[in-house]
Parts: structure tokens; sequence; C-alpha cells
């Protein structure tokens, strides 16, 4: 245990730190006016994600097999090539890049009081997530275990893989296959979790280092840290999306602040270097996650709309001004090698009419019709929205047309809250609830901004004792509403005992079926980490074939397979018989404590393992 | 400095939080961590072997009864003491023949007790 424990220690920076490390190194230099040690250490892990991304997508199209020397090597020539940059590019000419201390931005340079708010925000947040991770950390999750497939299929094929549907892409799978060849640890233990839980708290500071350079303020980053990282810390989309393996959006979450931070600055700044590095991001979450990568669109659609609308008389030079921005030759090329990625190296499993033709249009069904106010509220959480929608209305109220940061602020936060409220008036045709969960990426950013503004008006207007009295309430009421969810972490019951039996009972038939004639037939809607089953046979993803939850076989729209509902629910009904005949299945797993007294009724079959939480009948 | 104290220590709660949750999963991914449960089957459901197996994972040494029945009609009953995290196979032999009473198949069925509880698996025999 502890063996494998110190080599996933080591493979995670090694896969995670890194190449980012270098590539920070290659662009930035060791001191750059440019970019403070803060963002420079939050960007390392994002920067090494996707290098590590593209670099396997390129050794699969150059035919490479995808091992774990090879990746080692792969990686070490990565950082070797970042640091013969940094050599030719800084080294040789280390007078003309010194930088005065002076010019470095001050927005991260915090306070040692702050520094001490952020710190105990940070434990109390690892505090929160890991006592109710604890409960879950056991591959349980449905997501997860559908994730994990396709990247045990990575590590046995050494190839990557052919979807054949658009509900899975690439960049989901590629890390966790990395770091099981590197390190050896399994795909079925804490690790997918883990390097999860790792994102997650980067996607905390990637919104920090938005919010300090939009607001140039080390009491927003602060603020932003504590919204974003302590406030509903537990509940979706945060340590419960990481338990629950909802890889995309947990890669999401931290993706998109980054690219609306290198968005922002290469318009800010007109800074052809932030535009590359936007280019960067941008198709690396093209890689990721498909629904991440819609949102970002419309954000950045929205952004640019509504600062083109705010400077109207300006139009024409600021188009100009975008276009040169993104005309120089770093940006160029990034531009290129991403087009040529995207085009012949390798295509996500999405780009194509029918997915995207699906997620655009009328909302097709009331799940998709907009999410109302309440549900909003328990989507971002009552205090982030109070104070958000309060951040909103002061930058609204101060708006200065010319600077980017009310554009910016302004139109992510309104256009998530129109794509989950009426989606309609977009043309949005995604799940709302979907959408809502990433709403609390712009109202987290709003929220430091409103506390922040709030307490600096309220301070100058009034006493000393008053504005103690009043921060004091403040953060009572924004604790006590933030952390309700986090008080839920503490009374979790875990599932460990049933987990391992449903474990056991498919170690007992991958040791005992023959799976090119045996089909199986497993209970989704009764049975904890049924979807992990499929990691015990490696046959195929619909491999054994599932029972899934009873609304999915209602469909006024269009007709639906109800074999695998029929043959569990009613196995000695005409109907299931015919589908037993049709399909084949000849084993059938159920939870022993509901289902099964219609099996051991039936003569059809005999019941070959019994334990006291699954049983499993085989059709004589 | 105080950004370096926050990316350092942060480093150090990811380390801790890794370590702590990566030992529980390990010691819960054990059958017998904290855990109370019991499962029988047979040894090969392909075919018309009889040989079952009982694993113990109540967490102690347990001793089980077990009783085996041909078309309902028992015909075999013994007990067996299984160790903490063990399993142990029964190799019963049967001549079917001798209680078919003229039936084509035989239903075999094994019934393991635990106390209250009940363990039951079975076969139909041609």
């Amino acid at each position: 245990m502890f063996i494998s424990l110190l080599k996933l220690l080591l493979a995670v920076p090694f896969v995670l730190i890194l190449p980012g490390f270098f590539l920070m190194l290659a662009i930035f230099g060791t001191k750059n006016s440019k970019i403070s040690f803060f963002e420079r250490a939050v960007l390392i892990v994002p920067t090494s994600l996707l290098a590590v991304d593209f670099l396997v997508l390129l050794m699969n199209r150059l035919m490479i097999p995808i091992r774990g020397p090879i990746l080692i090597s792969g990686i070490l020539l990565l950082c070797f090539a970042g640091f013969a940059i940094f050599y030719f590019r800084f080294k040789k000419k280390p007078v003309t890049r010194e930088v005065p201390d002076e010019k470095i931005s001050r927005a991260f340079e915090f306070t040692t009081w702050q520094a001490v708010f952020i710190l105990i925000s940070l434990f109390l947040a690892f505090f929160f997530k890991v006592t109710y991770l604890s409960d879950s950390i056991l591959p349980a999750a449905t997501d997860l275990g559908h994730h994990m497939y396709w990247s045990q299929t990575i590590v046995n094929s050494g190839r990557l893989p052919v979807y054949g549907v658009p509900d899975f892409i690439i960049g989901e799978h590629i890390i966790f296959a990395v770091i099981n060849l590197l390190s050896r640890v399994g795909l079925m233990t804490a690790m997918p979790s883990l390097v999860l839980l790792m994102i997650n708290i980067v996607g905390i500071f990637t919104l920090a280092i938005l919010a300090g350079r939009m607001f140039e303020s080390r009491k927003i980053t602060t603020l932003a840290i504590f919204s974003a990282g302590l406030l509903y810390t537990v509940s979706a989309p945060q340590a419960r999306y990481v338990s629950g393996g909802v890889v995309g959006n947990v890669l999401g979450d931290a993706l998109i602040p980054l690219c609306l931070y290198f968005f922002y600055r290469a318009l800010a700044e007109r800074a052809s270097l932030w535009a590359g590095l936007f280019i960067f991001f941008f198709v690396g979450l093209l890689y990721t996650h498909h629904l991440s990568a819609f949102v970002l669109i419309f954000s950045l659609a929205a952004v640019a709309l509504l600062y083109l609308v705010l400077n109207y008389d300006r139009l024409g030079k600021i188009i100009r001004e975008w276009f040169k921005i993104f005309w120089q030759p770093f940006p160029v090329v990034m531009l290129i090698a991403s087009l040529i990625f995207l085009v012949l190296v390798f295509t996500p499993s999405y780009f194509n009419g029918s997915a995207i033709g699906q997620a655009t249009g009328e909302p097709s069904k009331i799940t998709r019709a907009g999410l109302d106010l309440s549900q909003i509220e328990n989507n971002t959480g009552s205090a982030r929205l109070f104070w958000g929608a309060l951040g909103f209305l002061l930058l609204l109220f101060e708006i200065r047309r010319r600077d980017y940061k009310y554009s910016f602020a302004l139109a992510w936060a309104g256009i998530l809250f129109v794509m989950s409220w009426k989606p309609g008036w977009l043309f949005v045709n995604i799940p709302s609830d979907r959408v809502g969960n990433y709403l609390f990426l712009p109202f987290s950013l709003l929220a430091a901004f409103g506390l922040a503004a709030f307490l600096a008006k309220f301070r100058k207007n009034s006493t000393k004792f008053l504005a103690t009295v009043l921060l004091l309430i403040l953060l009572f009421f924004v604790v006590t509403n933030g952390l309700s969810d986090s008080s839920d972490a503490l009374k979790t019951k875990n599932q460990f005992q049933q987990i391992v039996e449903t474990y056991h009972s498919a170690q007992y038939l991958a040791a005992t079926v023959d799976t090119q004639k045996d089909i199986l037939l497993k209970d989704h809607i009764n049975i904890a980490a049924d979807s992990w089953y499929k990691l015990f046979f490696m046959k195929d993803y619909k491999y054994p074939l599932s029972r899934g939850l009873l609304s999915r076989y209602v469909d006024t729209t269009k007709s639906r397979e109800t074999c695998t509902r029929d043959m569990i629910s009613s196995p000695d009904s005409d109907q299931a018989r015919m589908c037993f005949s049709q399909t084949g299945v000849n084993y059938v797993i159920v939870n022993a404590q509901l289902e099964g007294t219609d099996f051991e009724k039936s003569p059809e079959f005999s019941k070959v393992y019994a334990s006291n939480y699954l049983s499993i009948f085989k059709r004589n | 400095m105080s950004s370096k104290v926050i990316i350092i220590a942060t480093l150090l709660l990811i380390a801790v939080s890794f370590s702590v949750l990566f030992v529980i999963e390990t010691k819960n991914h054990n059958y017998d961590f904290d855990k109370s449960w019991t499962v029988v089957y047979f040894d090969n459901p392909r075919n018309s072997s009889l040989e079952f197996m009982i694993e113990n994972h109540q967490g102690s040494k347990t001793e089980y009864a077990y009783e085996i029945f041909v078309n309902d009609q028992s015909v075999a009953k013994n007990r067996v003491e299984i160790a903490a995290g063990a399993k142990q196979k029964i190799e019963p032999i049967l001549d079917l023949n001798k209680y078919r009473a003229g039936s084509e198949n035989a239903r075999v069925e094994i019934d393991v007790s635990l106390g209250e509880v009940k363990y039951k698996i079975y076969k139909d025999i041609k």
C-alpha cells in the first residue's frame, strides 16, 4: 500500500507539475514582470495537463505506443525542450530580461492577515472535501466507472480509443491512463478521484488569478479563494463531482477561468503572448469537455458583444485592435498548430454536425427548458448568489465602458444566467441543470467583488465598531449558509460493504464465464458500483448489459428498447422470454435484498451465487 | 513571500489528502476490513459440477451449517468452520439418479446457514 502511495506521489508531480514548470520557464523565464509567482504556480498544473494530453495525441498519431517508458521519455523530452527554449531565450541575454520588482502585479502579494485568511479557507475546504470523500472514495460512481473503462482501454491497448459516440472526449481519459502507466496504481483505486480533487483545488486558484488580474486587488483575490473554495465546497460541482467522477466538468471548471484569464489579458494588455496562450488553452478545453467548451464559446461571444455594444462609437478601431493582437507570430503559430491537431492529429468525437445540432435549437425536453430562480439559487448557493448579485449591481452602477473588466464580469455572469434560466432565448438545447452548474464560476468572482466593495464602502461611511459588527454578521450569514452543505459531509454513510460485494461478484463472473458466449445483464438501479463491472471484463463498453433507470424506458418521442428492463422486472413473462432468446442473456445479477424472487420461482434459472447483497442467476 | 507560503501549504495539503484518502480506499477495498458478509457460489456455474465455495468475510472465525437438497429432499448436511477471510471448497458426492424419481432434471439446492441468515444456491442438473 505505501509503495503504491509513494509511486503515486511521485507520478502525479511528474505528470502534472514538471512539464508545466518547464513550459512556464520557456515562456516567462525565471522572473518576469508579466506574471507573478502565484500565477505561475497556479498555471503549472493546467499547462502540464494539456501538454501531456497533446503529447499523447501526437504519440498516437505517430503510431508510437502509449506505454510507461515511452511516456517517461516523452515527458522528459518535453521538459528538455522547455529548458532549451528557456536557455536560448533568457540565459543568453540576462541583462535585457532583468525586471524590477515593483513592476510585478501586487494583486497576488497578500498581507499577513490575507494569507492567514486564505490558509484557513483552504484548510477548511480540504477538511470538508476530504471528510466527504472519505465515505465515497471506493470507486463506485457511475460516471467515473464509464470514464475509467476508456482509460483502461488506453492502458491495455497502448492506443487511443475510437468512441463511436459523442458523449466521451479524449481529454477526460488520457491523464488517468498516463498516471496509471507511470505509477502502476490501478484505475480502480482512489487515484482517479485524487487526481480530480487536485484539479478541483487548482480550479479555485484559476478563478482567483482571473479575479486578481481583472480587479487588480489582493483583497478580491483573497475573497475569490474564499468564495470559490470554501463556500459550498461539498455540493455539486465541487467535491460531489469529484467523487461522482464528473471528469469533464471538474476539468472544465478549472480551464474555463484560465481561458478567460488569457483572453482578458490579451485584450486588456494588447499582448499577443496572452492571445497565443488563450488559443492553447481553448483548444485544450475542446479536447477535454464539450459542454465546458460550449459554455466558454457563449461566454466569450457575450464578452466581445457587450464590449462592442458599450463602445459602439469605436467599433472599427476595436476590431482592428483585436485583429492586431491575434495577428502576431505567436498566436498565429498556435492557431495553425491547433488546426493541425484538430484536423490531422485527432479530431474530438463530438466534432460533427449532428452533435452540434443536438446542442442547439429550441429546447426539446422539459429538462432543457431552463431552471426557475429557486433552482438557480440551489445551484449557485444563496450566499454566493446574493453577494454575486450585489457585485453585479455595483459593477453595473460604476461601469466604465472602456475597461474590459466590466464587460468580462457582467457578460460572463449574464450569459450563463440566461443559458440556465431561459435557454430558449439563446437556442441552447442542453440540460439546464448542467449549464447551471457553471454559474458558480462568475458568481464566485462577482461575490468576491461584491463583498470587498460593500465592506469598503461601509467602512468609509461608518465607525470602526459598526463596521466590525456588520462584518461579523455578514460572515455569520455567509459561513453558516455557505457551509450548510459541508455539514452534510459529516453525516454521510458509506456503502463500502455493498461495493466490495459488487466487485467480488464481478470478479467471480470474470473468472468463470466465457465472454464470447455468455451475455450478462446487471441491474443498475439497485446495485452499487455496477458501472465498474465492465472493467473486470474489458470486452466492450456496453458489456455487460444494464437495466437502466426506469424513466429512461419511457420516451414519447421515439421507441426505446425495453428488454433490459423486462428481463429483470418480470423474467417469466412472454416478453422477457422473447428478450432472453433475442439478446442471448444467460446471467442476471440482481440485488438480493430487493429482487430475485421471480427468478427463484422460475424453473428456467439456476442460482449460482448468493451473498448478503447480490444474487446471480444463470439461465438453464 | 505570502504567496509562496500559500502555494507550499496547498501542496502539503494535497499530499496529506492524497495519503489519507489513498490509505482509506486501500483498506476498505479489502473484502474483510470492517465488513461482515458471506458469499456462497458454485465453483463452476457453467457445468453440472456441484462443488461450491463458502467465503467467510464476517470478520471472525465462523461455523457454517450447510444442507443439500435434491428435488426438495434433504440428502446431506454438515457443518464447517472457516477462518476469518478464508474460503472453503466443498465437494459433494451424490448419486443424483437415486433421487430423480423419474423426472429428467434434478434440482440440487445448497442451503448454507449462519444463524438466522440463509444463503441458497441451486442448479438444475440434467
